[in-house]
């Protein structure tokens, strides 16, 4: 009997699979998703690649559940419960404005109407004192409404309670004593951090989320139960760490951007393997495109994301959407040119889908170019319309007073600019330069547009690596279970005593341990990583600092400098630190197989498929068409060139060389650098 | 004839002109000192060409809209455009030429490739403290010398070698002489970045290219906005209004101003407002035109990256002497003040010509609330609480004003958290609420006001900077007006005192503030709005039973529920 790990990426048109035997090479598959129940698109790609589902023995998953809830605004209604006096921060949202030139500006949708928000007596001070006890006549009245309303979900936010939580703690005895069967979120579970808005923000989406995704995963394992699965169901947390389909029940919000992290952990896998330390991760679809960063082998993680103006508080890796990949609209505004921020998206989509879609985007260009092949899409399941595509750029070319082939051109040109800007944009503000990193791309439309972005950016390499179309997938099985845990913890390094802070850390990891062997972790397979958000005394804003067992106070002051130099540019070595949170990221490490040698389909074999007139740079070139499965490391391919494979075409341009590594990545470089 | 350029490279440019913009602004973000600029972004960028045309800005805080240029052309107006050499770095602050206060710093640094000038890198942000009389920006100064150090332009580079005589001075200057120094090496940051991207890309397209996409640029940006004024009926448009006082108790202070639109061009004049008030309230001509650019961009151009082509049809003017266009020694500390109701005014003037894009007044100014002391938990260190206060926004065709959201001539302002608020400061927030019925009824309701209550816990002195009792918050359309604010102060054994305004006023411990501001102006007659919608406000707590009978009609049964009988008859009576 074969042992199969198995992963599974749900996004919004397809579902991707990957497949890892225990004994052979990876492969995968691609399903249409079933929005309505998208457990079962996963179910039928299961089904399709391994018949015999008792043979899985790891099921990993990224799922856009809880996020289309929200999205739709299908969730829960959501009572809110906060202290006395300060209810509506809830509703004020801090009262900033996130677009400033808008004399119609409307705040951030909340989840809960200000009708549902209920103020609930009881005080303590910011250093935990009791300055009025908790008001239980208050929330008897809100167990009556939510009894009688038939309400299902319950979240709690009582002021300073990420320090101090027994009122907290208090209430959520009686509420769930006295409202058996409905879902109560205590804010200091989710979130344990300070600023009462942000927190409560967490704690509503988490519970406005726990109901629909709870009904999906045990939905989702029934069904696999049924098949005969005995493995255990996991699910991709935007952290980049995996967790049991019963932990992440819990704790749904967690699991909210679950899908687009798998990329980012696959880059880390990658940069490991490749012994490259810096990649810019590109991951572009046809209607997205999202950009993460490997920084010295590692991803780059933020404690604090927003989703459509909403704060949520957690443990996040940083991915950031820049652009609208393939689906970019061409369009005149006046006289002049533009590329869009309109998106012709998955309905209609590009006019060469053939559904309807009339105005030419990045995607038609590509095909009206020849760079993309009208049967190229999902090995040919999905058929391009190369007339429709000429059509809507001929149309738009007679307006801009261009040739077809001068503004299609223009188009990739413009778009590749802006896309490269918006790049160069975001490493800016970190403080980096893009030319320090490797280019990775993947998704549907990556690799066609990485060496343009490339070029634009001085890059030197772009990788390219295998399945580039379901490369998330293949990246959730290269993480772990993760656990993390976070408590407030003030004090200044001046006069903070090691001991205290060494019990805290000690604390921290005996929740994590506990929450991991619950999940099924042994022992021996657990590790933590240690962290503290840490400012200068005075500042309102903390940055998070690693903090490996054992460091001494002066180590732990020179890594928070150096942490404060490297990402606003200038530290204050001197000034006095302080810390405000300890956190604590436990792991329970997986089995994974190694990088394996590419080419399952020989050496031998002829790689050229044929070839096609493709357009570069006004001129018309035979650029001949080459399929990925059939080249190996021998092989190096001067462009022009095409590499096409089920789920994605490279374009190697005039200029730049592509050859495959020995891990079976395609690595493309200028022509002569090597 | 001039170079001819694709509509592709045309685009290219133009988004890189503002791509190294946003470039720019990033790296003065990144590497602020203080957090009114990397958090409340109270800063602004621009990229500027050899002639002191914009070719890209980064969207910072919109009172700093397009006023940039204005510094970089009034430094050639005085020296000629010969006196930028490669490698220099100008800083001023002056309020008369740079129209702000004297806090905000306006650093030029010219950019150069080939021995030829092809721009400039030009930034602006505001420092904590420049050495006025008190720290900060003081609320009673009467002439500027008592603001701060004030600089004309000035070489802190010279030919790219630092005058460190010069930045020291500027460091002796600042209680915060260190973060002062971080900041402007911030600026300085942002303006390297913009040189180098701005050389690489002539690297790239050459001069000839450059010059003519940026023709091109302009000439699209000058045609949309010409299109777009031309659309506004030909007209004289008028609208006044007052603020309060000028902090030293002198007012009602007025404001005036009527817009001549003929054709594809508008002129903005400002005759009959106040003549320079003795209190900090003035500002420089430079600021009130970026004020008046904001009003215009918000109805003309609101989705447009400003470049040298635009605000082309607009043209501004304000007496000599008077409070928009202050002359030496004014003080400007408060500067933004009139600016806040100038903006809403000039959107109330044109309102009728343009009902689809307008909204209600919004409650108008920062209400700035200060309060300083000891803080007996740490050792009666000295502590500084300064924060501005929401209030409601204006309704318009299709929408409900915003409720608690902070002033148009802030930046990206967030409100303390009660939680840290209370840690950082001997203080306790006891309340924190939107407050109903505050905003102007209408068919659109316009925005609530905001109550927010604080209990002294040591003793400690008051400053308040609250505005537009006088000119409160108005209605459009016969929507109504907005409730005004009012700041109470119960010190215990005293009798509750009631103000807008107040210097350094004693509040010992167990003193209760209680702020509230304005909300906004409502949206088209009361009496036409949906009874449901009037029952969900009333659900919601933005509007009391006893409001939505009296302004909007609605009478609302026992159970909650509309009574549409007695409302048809309420609404009959009043028609």
């Amino acid at each position: 009997m074969s042992e199969f790990r198995v992963s599974a990426d749900i996004g919004g048109t397809f579902t991707d699979l990957v497949v890892d035997p225990a004994d052979g090479p990876t492969f995968v598959g691609k399903v249409a998703t079933t929005p309505d129940n998208p457990a079962r698109g996963v179910i039928e790609g299961v089904q399709q690649l391994i018949p015999n589902a008792s043979e899985i023995n790891f099921f990993v998953h990224g799922t856009t559940v809880g996020l289309n809830a929200f999205l739709e605004r299908r969730g829960e209604r959501v009572l809110l419960l906060m202290t006395a006096g300060s209810g509506d921060s809830y509703s004020i949202a801090r009262g900033n404005r996130q677009t400033l030139y808008d004399l119609q500006y409307r705040k951030p949708e909340q989840l809960v109407a200000r009708r549902d928000v209920h103020e609930i007596g009881g005080r303590l001070a910011w250093d935990g004192e009791e300055l009025e006890p908790l008001n239980h006549d208050d929330l008897a009245t809100v167990v009556d409404k939510v009894k009688s309303e038939g309400i299902a979900s319950v979240a709690v936010c009582f002021l300073h309670s990420y320090a101090h939580p027994q009122h907290e703690l208090e209430a959520g005895k009686i509420l769930s004593e006295a409202l058996p069967g409905v879902s109560i979120t205590l804010s200091h579970t989710v979130a344990p951090e300070w600023r009462e808005y942000e927190r409560a923000s967490t704690a509503v989406m988490n519970a406005y989320v726990a109901p629909v995704v709870q009904r999906y995963l045990s939905s989702l394992e029934q069904q696999f139960a049924d098949l005969g699965m005995g493995a255990t169901v996991h699910v991709m947390q935007s952290s980049g760490g995996v967790a049991t389909a019963e932990a992440a029940r819990d704790k749904p919000v967690f699991t909210l951007l679950s899908g687009p992290v798998g990329g980012t952990v696959g880059g880390v896998s990658l940069a490991k393997a490749m012994g490259r330390n810096n990649l810019l991760c590109v991951d572009m679809g046809g209607t997205s495109f999202d950009l993460s960063l490997v920084i010295d082998g590692s991803g780059t993680a933020t404690t604090e994301t927003e989703l459509e103006g909403l704060p949520l508080l957690m443990s996040i890796l940083d991915i950031q959407t820049i652009g609208t990949g393939g689906g970019s609209i061409a369009w005149m505004e006046g006289e002049g040119l533009r590329v869009g921020p309109h998106s012709a998206g998955s309905q209609p989509g590009p006019a060469c889908y053939g559904r309807g879609g009339k105005e030419p985007t990045v995607t038609d260009a590509n095909v009206f170019l020849g760079r993309l092949g009208v049967a190229s899409l999902l090995g040919g399941d999905m058929t391009l319309d190369l007339d429709a595509a000429t059509t809507a750029i001929n149309s738009l070319a007679d307006r801009a007073g261009m040739t077809p082939t001068a503004l299609a051109e223009g188009i990739l040109a413009i778009s590749n600019a802006a896309m490269a800007d918006a790049m160069r944009t975001i490493t800016v503000s970190q403080g980096l330069d893009p030319r320090d990193f490797s280019l990775v791309a993947f998704g549907g439309a990556g690799p066609m547009a990485a060496v343009f972005l490339a070029q634009e950016l001085d890059i030197s390499e772009v990788v390219v690596p295998n399945f580039p179309g379901t490369f998330s997938a293949w990246g959730m099985l290269q993480t772990d279970l993760r656990s993390d845990q976070t408590c407030a913890y003030y004090s200044p390094t001046q006069s903070v005593d090691l001991s205290d802070l060494e019990k805290h850390y000690q604390a921290l990891e005996q929740e994590g341990a506990e929450a991991l062997r619950a999940q099924g972790v042994a022992d021996e397979a657990l590790s933590f990583e240690r962290s503290a958000d840490m400012r200068y005394i005075g500042q309102e804003y903390s940055i998070n600092v690693a903090l490996p067992a054992g460091s001494q106070v002066d180590d732990i002051v020179a890594a928070f400098h150096e942490s404060h130099e490297r990402r606003y540019g200038h530290g204050s070595p001197g000034a006095p630190v302080e810390f405000v949170n300890l956190r604590l990221a436990a792991f329970g490490a997986l089995v994974r197989s190694d990088f394996e040698e590419p080419g399952q389909g020989g050496g031998e074999a002829d790689p050229v498929l044929g070839e096609r007139q493709a357009i570069y740079g006004g001129q018309e070139l035979p650029t001949p068409v080459y399929d990925r499965l059939k080249l190996t490391s021998s092989h190096s391919l001067a462009g022009p060139a095409i590499i096409e494979e089920k789920s994605a075409t490279t374009v190697v341009p005039p200029g730049w060389v592509a050859r495959v590594d020995d891990i079976g990545n395609i690595l493309i470089t200028r022509e002569g650098s090597q | 004839m001039s170079t001819q350029v694709d509509p592709v490279t045309t685009e290219i440019i133009r988004n890189a002109f503002i791509a190294i913009a946003n470039d720019m602004n990033a790296t003065l973000i990144r590497s602020a000192f203080t957090p009114v600029i990397y958090e409340g972004k109270d800063c602004s960028v621009a990229l500027i060409d050899d002639q002191g045309e914009v070719l890209g800005q980064s969207l910072g805080l919109p009172l700093f809209l397009g006023n940039l240029e204005i510094c970089v052309k009034l430094i050639a107006e005085q020296h000629g455009w010969d006196y930028f050499k490669p490698g220099d770095v100008f800083y001023m602050n002056d309020s008369y030429m740079t129209g702000t206060h004297l806090n905000d710093s306006t650093v030029i640094m010219p950019i150069f490739h080939n021995d030829q000038r092809i721009g400039f890198a030009a930034s602006r942000a505001h420092w904590l403290d420049v050495g006025a009389k008190d720290p900060g920006t003081p609320v009673d100064s009467h002439e500027i010398y008592q603001e701060g150090t004030r600089w004309g332009p000035t070489r802190l580079y010279d030919g790219g070698v630092a005058r460190d005589d010069v930045i020291d001075l500027l460091r002796r200057n600042s209680r915060f002489g260190d973060a002062l120094i971080g900041d402007l090496n911030a600026q300085i940051a942002a303006g390297r970045t913009g040189e180098r991207r701005l050389k690489s890309l002539f690297d790239r397209f050459g001069v000839e290219t450059i010059r003519a996409a940026r023709d091109e640029i302009f000439r699209q940006t000058e045609t949309r906005e010409r299109q777009a004024v031309g659309e506004i009926p030909d007209g004289s448009y008028v609208a006044e209004g007052a603020l309060d006082d000028d902090g030293l108790g002198n007012g009602p202070v007025p404001v005036k101003l009527k817009i001549d639109v003929a054709g594809d061009s508008m002129q903005l004049d400002l005759t009959g407002s106040s003549p320079q008030a003795r209190g900090p309230i003035n500002c420089g001509l430079t600021q009130t035109i970026a004020a008046v650019r904001v009003a215009y961009k918000l109805l003309v151009s609101p989705d447009v990256s400003p470049n040298g082509g635009s605000f082309k049809p607009l043209e501004v003017s304000a007496p000599d002497s008077s409070v928009f266009n202050a002359k030496e020694p004014a003080a400007c500390g408060w500067y933004f003040t009139p600016l806040g109701l100038l903006i809403d005014l000039v959107i109330k003037a044109l309102a009728p010509a343009m009902p689809g894009r307008v909204a209600g007044a919004h409650y108008g100014d920062s209400m700035v609330i200060t309060i300083a002391g000891n803080d007996p938990r740490n050792g009666d260190q000295p502590y500084l609480m300064i924060e501005p206060t929401t209030g409601g926004w204006g309704a318009f065709d299709g929408g409900d004003g915003a409720n608690s959201l902070i002033n148009n001539v802030n930046g990206s302002f967030k409100d303390l958290p009660i939680e840290v608020f209370e840690r950082k400061y001997p203080l306790r927030i006891r309340r924190y609420n939107i407050r109903e019925d505050s905003g102007g009824a209408g068919r659109y309701r316009g925005g609530n006001g905001t109550y927010r209550e604080y209990e002294v816990l040591s003793d400690s002195v008051l400053y308040l900077w609250f505005e537009r009792a006088v000119t409160p918050a108005w209605g459009l359309f016969d929507g109504g007006d907005a409730r005004p604010p009012r700041v109470e102060v119960d010190v215990p054994g005293e009798d509750t005192e009631t103000y807008l305004k107040v210097n350094a006023k004693p509040v010992p411990v167990g003193t209760i503030i209680r702020s509230r501001t304005g909300g906004g102006g409502g949206f088209g007659p009361a009496m036409e709005r949906a009874p449901e919608q009037v029952r969900a406000d009333v659900l919601d707590g933005l509007v009391t039973r006893d409001a939505a009978r009296e302004q909007y009609g609605v009478v609302l049964g026992d159970d909650g529920s509309v009574d549409a009988q007695a409302t048809e008859a309420v609404r009959a009576a009043s028609a």
